[in-house]
């Protein structure tokens, strides 16, 4: 692509979620989502082929869905507080609309089926962009209207999207299907505390996008977009095994890497508000997750995968410069000490 | 308590940092030092614990689970040594790593003060346990042993992560030396129930009880040796350990939640040793027989007497060291046949006489003979649970006929008899093999001269 242009285009997806989290009109809102959507479409299709088209197809339909339901939410709020500023929903149905709208741009249960289609069908960078910038246009709109959110729906979402993540990521070898679905259950988490504690969905989103940044570049590094072929990188480049090691790892949640920091502090959050039950099986299916990322590791670094004497001669024509690799590394594993700075993020 | 956490830290940079022929000395030197280090936290003034800082302190219970662990580490770099000799060295850099950052979580756990520290450090030392059977075992059933182990005891804990953080919900701090003041009765009621079975249940997972010990034959055996001496010593004393901390703040519902715990642990240690006797791999003799003292202990943690602490955490150490010198027996046949089968390898007296005496005596303080820290661990728990209940009496003689019988079953079918023809060429035993074996005994027949450094806070 021309480069003036991919680089309107990319600014134009900035822009979008920018006028999106910082705007208090709701139609500027809608017309901030609208320009994210029509302007990530090239981003997704950079590489011509049916799939790209297939899975931009996809994309775009349930988004467009999406904002249409968003816009009839914001109508009805109009009909019944005669004013567009964000402050709260003002009507119980507008606030239902809302949430399911942004669930389906979010990719939470039950709208979450688009997310492994259209993550597996485009390429590894647009698929990161995908999954981690555009969750944060309507993360922040659910976090200024989570006082008028109705519990009930949020939370059912959630644990079935914690279920689904678990469950969908078990039987794939393609490692975008298992980010996706490793996507799913991370929203699943935020919108858990959503409604106790908005700070929290923010940490939790700020540690996932870390991770998932790091799992992408790693995977971008060595440009491995399936299970095999993520099983040759001892071959290669030795360093990244036991990185990719970390970072899954990190992601399962598991205690004294980073990722444990945003789970632990939810089932702190979810049990002082008296409920012990849905902690308690939430982390449980958290195993779930933790079981594919654990198979992942199995064929990449702890074990050494039989391989042809073709994939120990492979040249590399590039070696692709991932600059911001090792302090993302870094913080995606180590900062589960930094826990009592959480402070600042009021 | 920093001077014994940074240097067993700064081992890591001295490993990276050594010389290749120099890596092992300098590790095993250095860990011994800091050994001893460890050593003078064992002079504890009161039965009140030694309070260093507000994150770490040693009390009577911590203090030889201390000292315990942090000798076993140049044990472990000793023993590793030969099945590592062929590695490239940054492998064997990376192995000595995962040792030295499993030693690490493991002192930070025994001394935490705070309860959620604890649990963090807890989960943590599931990594590099994790990454040393699976990477480094031997057969292709380590991973699938490294998944059991991994899932069982995260199932196990994440109800406690829970309970704990409902717990200083209601009470406000999980410091452990304040809960010790606060001293409340938990309500009868059902959700405390509830809140006894998720603190105990990471624990019975850990030790593990008779029920959940599926994963503990697939672990131990598929370990490389540091692996397995690590597991057996230490990380099934973490369960205890945990058992006999939370257990001060969970009454009055142990008296009648303990009930089926106490009858599967009963049951299963007759029911493991009696495995022990039809055992044909030498190593999965050693874990099940692993699993019955574990089902003692269990047993005496649940009774709650000042007698059965104090057998709990004797029977603790004592297993501990036995049970590491054991798996290092074990070890040193399967160096010299690549396999772990009993009967391959019989006859060793006749070769390898020095370890012969090395297999009785680990043999013989395996079924606790007197006056070994073994046979005072399992003799107050046996007479702590008769006074708990005369009938226990049956099943507990019953248990150490039966721990006689297997463990002199071990040391007749490699030891006596006539050797076969296929091990003639065997190498001799190396010094550093009967060094450590000599590290091992020496401390426990020391400690049966004093044993009270070992029993514990309620002495």
């Amino acid at each position: 692509m021309n480069p003036l242009i991919f680089t309107t285009i990319l600014m134009t997806v900035l822009l979008g979620t920018m006028i999106v989290m910082m705007s208090s009109h709701w139609l500027m809102i809608w017309i901030g989502f609208e320009m994210n959507l029509l302007a990530i479409i090239p981003i997704l299709m950079k590489k011509y082929n049916p799939r790209t088209m297939e899975a931009s197809t996809k994309y775009f339909l349930t988004q467009a869905t999406a904002s249409m339901l968003l816009m009839m939410a914001i109508i009805i709020n109009l009909m019944h507080s005669g004013q567009w500023t964000i402050t709260k929903v003002f009507n119980p149905t507008a606030s239902i609309i809302m949430t399911s709208a942004l669930a389906m741009k979010l990719g939470l249960t039950p709208f979450h089926f688009w997310v492994p289609e259209v993550t597996q069908g485009i390429s590894l960078t647009s698929g990161l962009i995908l999954l981690t910038w555009q969750k944060l246009a309507p993360m922040s709109i659910l976090y200024q209207i989570s006082p008028s959110i109705n519990l009930n729906i949020l939370l059912t979402m959630a644990v079935l999207s914690i279920l689904v993540g678990g469950w969908g990521g078990l039987n794939q070898t393609q490692l975008r299907k298992i980010m996706a679905y490793s996507s799913i259950a991370h929203m699943g988490w935020m919108t858990a505390v959503l409604v106790y504690n908005p700070t929290l969905t923010m940490l939790n989103m700020l540690i996932y996008i870390m991770m998932t940044l790091t799992m992408f570049m790693l995977f971008i590094h060595s440009s491995s977009t399936t299970t095999l072929s993520l099983s040759h990188t001892w071959n290669k480049t030795p360093l990244t095994t036991t990185l990719i090691l970390i970072t899954l790892l990190s992601m399962g949640g598991l205690p004294p890497l980073s990722g444990f920091m945003p789970k632990w502090m939810i089932i702190q959050e979810l049990t002082k508000n008296s409920s012990i039950i849905l902690p308690t099986l939430m982390a449980i299916m958290a195993l779930l997750n933790l079981y594919f990322y654990m198979r992942l590791t199995y064929s990449t670094s702890l074990t050494m995968f039989p391989s042809t004497n073709n994939m120990k001669m492979k040249w590399q024509f590039e070696t692709k410069r991932i600059t911001l690799l090792p302090p993302l590394i870094v913080m995606s594993s180590l900062l589960l000490p930094l826990t009592p700075m959480l402070s600042i993020l009021d | 308590m920093l001077k014994i956490i940074i240097p067993t830290i700064m081992l890591m940079p001295l490993t990276w940092l050594s010389k290749k022929n120099m890596i092992w000395i300098n590790t095993t030197t250095y860990s011994l030092l800091i050994s001893l280090i460890s050593l003078s936290l064992l002079n504890q003034p009161s039965n009140n614990s030694l309070n260093f800082s507000l994150m770490f302190f040693s009390d009577p219970l911590s203090a030889p689970l201390l000292v315990l662990t942090t000798w076993l580490l140049p044990l472990m770099l000793m023993a590793s040594q030969h099945h590592l000799s062929k590695e490239p060295l940054i492998r064997k850099k990376l192995y000595i790593t995962m040792l030295t950052m499993l030693q690490t979580l493991l002192i930070m756990t025994f001394t935490a003060t705070e309860l959620i520290s604890f649990y963090i450090l807890f989960e943590a030392t599931l990594v590099p346990t994790l990454i040393i059977i699976t990477r480094w075992g031997n057969q292709t059933e380590r991973l699938n042993a490294g998944l059991y182990f991994l899932f069982y005891t995260l199932m196990g804990s994440l109800p406690l992560l829970v309970a704990l953080i409902s717990i200083q919900n209601l009470t406000g701090s999980l410091n452990f030396l304040l809960i010790q003041y606060w001293n409340q009765a938990l309500p009868d009621s059902w959700s405390n129930i509830f809140l006894w079975l998720a603190c105990m249940m990471a624990f019975m997972v850990k030790m593990p009880l008779y029920g959940l010990h599926l994963w503990l034959p697939k672990a131990h055996v598929e370990a490389p040796i540091a692996g397995s001496m690590v597991l057996a010593a230490i990380l099934l004393k973490l369960g205890g350990y945990g058992m006999l901390r939370i257990t001060t703040m969970l009454n009055p519902q142990t008296s009648f939640m303990a009930y089926p715990f106490l009858m599967l642990s009963l049951w299963g240690m007759i029911m493991t040793s009696s495995i022990c006797l039809r055992q044909t791999d030498l190593k999965s003799l050693i874990a099940y027989s692993s699993v019955s003292h574990m089902a003692l202990v269990i047993v005496a943690v649940l009774i709650q007497t000042p007698w059965s602490y104090m057998g709990a955490t004797a029977l603790m150490i004592a297993h501990g060291l036995t049970s590491s010198m054991l798996f290092c027996l074990a070890n040193s046949n399967y160096e010299r046949t690549h396999s772990r089968t009993m009967i391959l390898a019989r006859g060793l007296q006749t070769l390898l006489p020095l370890m012969a005496a090395w297999w009785l005596l680990a043999s013989l303080t395996n079924l606790a003979l007197p006056p070994s820290i073994n046979l005072i661990g399992e003799l107050f728990v046996v007479m702590s649970s008769f006074s708990w209940s005369n009938i226990t009496i049956i099943l507990m003689g019953t248990n150490i006929t039966i721990t006689a019988l297997y463990s002199l079953y071990m040391l007749i079918t490699t030891q006596r008899g006539k050797y076969t023809h296929h091990i003639n060429s065997i190498k001799p035993s190396f010094t550093r093999e009967n060094a450590l074996m000599a590290l091992h005994m020496t401390p426990l027949l020391l400690l049966s001269l004093n044993p009270k450094i070992i029993l514990g806070f309620t002495y």
